[in-house]
């Protein structure tokens, strides 16, 4: 009887110091990853492009019973207040109609301002149209995986928008996905304009829905509704770009959030606009992908992509 | 004669239905569900499962499906490569050493040392991600999901055992 004890104590030790083993074995692999991240090694970043390549299709074929429930019991929420929806929209859409005859005019009369000055035009071509597939790492990053990639014409960099305005910026790149840094992320850091004084400032990401205004003037009063444009310095941008709004002031602490829909993000656009960055932050993006075509390579010499994370 | 230990072939299909189930959960994190931004309170529902799953069957959640399951988390969610590895490794190597401590003790019990398990991993996770970026990541939105991590432990864990109880 105490030989059979004996034994299995043997064994079971055995076991504990096996399983020791692996646990060490994976961890240092967990810790050479890691250190790979924190040296800003582009393996990482390669690896997790492909898997979301991986991954994209999955999601998307999961996402589509959410969205199909989310879309129905938004639905359900909105019937009992439907009149009085439809009286606003119709209230709103006759404001709206007055707009546009204004908008339009004073569209005409710009288009015809800037063709007797000469002034070069700077509007940026949509590259894709895209779906959010997948969510963020939580707490500890704001990204999305979009479903279009490289193929559909996605560079790394690149200006994300929605509707309301700018979404983030894209920082990995796969043949079929794409992920998008969103604004309200820790690491994203955007030069932008006051709308109303033209005063620069900088817009961080908190890791929440809000996000901070800082190196504002302090001379600079924010007031509710206070819009912020990018200012397009340091390039990573295109100037004039809607981003941020002050949606309210608590003891004297101006709430900001993004004009773009971050909380409920569904179709969002990829800008064709290659980021000029410092040359000491440019990476070749034959690093990260392959070219597709000769004329895509022309395109990603003319035009260099950067500003890791 | 040696008494025999359950070996993971005995339980047969049943025997993958800790891993599968860890995967459904990571399925269910990735997943767009309500807001983009509000995922910050999205609870760590892989670590929930894999801590379920090693306090009642050990053996069928192996170190190296931790360790798997853990990677392709941390490359599908965008956070530094290696830090969910690192912290489902964890997990398993406290439950084994500590089950025999706190096994067959009340479910309040499981809750609680979940609840201080969960805050040491994120509290290394955050020091682990502030030192990767190179910058202090705000501790506010990691002590909220560690929050709705440690209130989604019990209905998570009550679906986990009626499902183990179904299957096994």
């Amino acid at each position: 009887m105490m030989q059979s004890s004996t034994l299995s104590d043997n064994l079971g030790r055995r076991r504990i110091n096996k399983g020791r083993g692996y646990f060490w074995t994976y961890l240092v692999i967990a810790v050479v990853f890691l250190l790979l991240e924190a040296l800003g090694s582009s393996v990482p970043v390669k690896v997790r492009s492909y898997a979301n390549d991986i991954a994209a299709p999955v999601l998307t074929v999961l996402e589509q019973p959410i969205r199909i429930t989310q879309d129905g019991l938004e639905r359900l929420a909105g019937v009992s207040d439907i009149y009085l929806e439809n009286q606003t929209l119709r209230e709103e859409n006759d404001r709206l109609r007055q707009w546009q005859e204004t908008a339009l005019q004073l569209n005409r009369e710009n288009e015809r301002l800037k063709s007797i000055l000469k002034v070069p035009g700077r509007e940026v071509p949509t590259a894709a149209t895209g779906r959010v597939v997948g969510a963020s790492g939580g707490a500890f990053e704001q990204s999305v995986v979009i479903n279009i990639g490289h193929n559909d014409g996605v560079r790394k960099n690149a200006p994300v928008i929605d509707d309301g305005g700018v979404v983030g910026r894209i920082i990995e790149v796969g043949y079929l996905s794409s992920r998008v840094l969103l604004t309200t992320d820790v690491n994203s850091h955007i030069p932008v304009r006051l709308e109303r004084t033209d005063d620069l400032a900088i817009i961080e990401g908190t890791n929440e829905l809000f996000i901070e205004v800082k190196y504002l003037p302090q001379t600079v009063t924010l007031e509710v509704g206070d819009r912020f444009l990018t200012s397009g310095h340091g390039g990573a941008f295109p100037p004039d770009l809607p981003i941020a709004h002050v949606v309210s002031i608590v003891d004297r602490r101006p709430i900001v959030r993004t004009t773009s829909n971050i909380d409920s993000l569904d179709y969002v656009r990829v800008m064709n606009y290659q980021p000029k960055l410092p040359e000491e932050t440019l990476i070749d993006p034959e690093d990260q992908l392959e070219p597709l075509s000769q004329a895509g390579d022309q395109d990603e010499q003319d035009a260099p992509t950067g500003g890791g994370r | 004669m040696a008494i025999k230990k359950p070996l993971f072939a005995s339980f047969g299909m049943a025997g993958f239905v800790p891993i599968v189930a860890t995967c459904v959960c990571a399925i269910i994190m990735l997943l767009p569900i309500g807001s983009v931004v509000t995922t910050a309170m999205m609870p760590h529902l892989v670590l929930i499962s894999a801590f379920y799953w090693l306090s009642s069957r050990p053996l069928l959640l192996p170190f190296g499906a931790c360790a798997g399951i853990g990677f392709f988390l941390d490359l599908w969610l965008g956070v530094p490569l290696g830090l969910n590895m690192a912290i489902l490794l964890c997990t398993r190597l406290f439950v084994i050493t500590q089950l025999k401590h706190y096994r067959g003790r009340s479910r309040v019990l499981y809750w609680a040392i979940f609840s201080v398990l969960a805050l040491v991993l994120y509290v290394v996770a955050w020091g682990i991600t502030s030192l990767v970026s190179g910058d202090m990541i705000p501790i506010e939105p990691v002590a909220r999901q560690w929050g709705a991590t440690v209130i989604a432990y019990a209905p998570i864990a009550l679906v986990l055992g009626r499902l183990r109880r179904l299957v096994m």
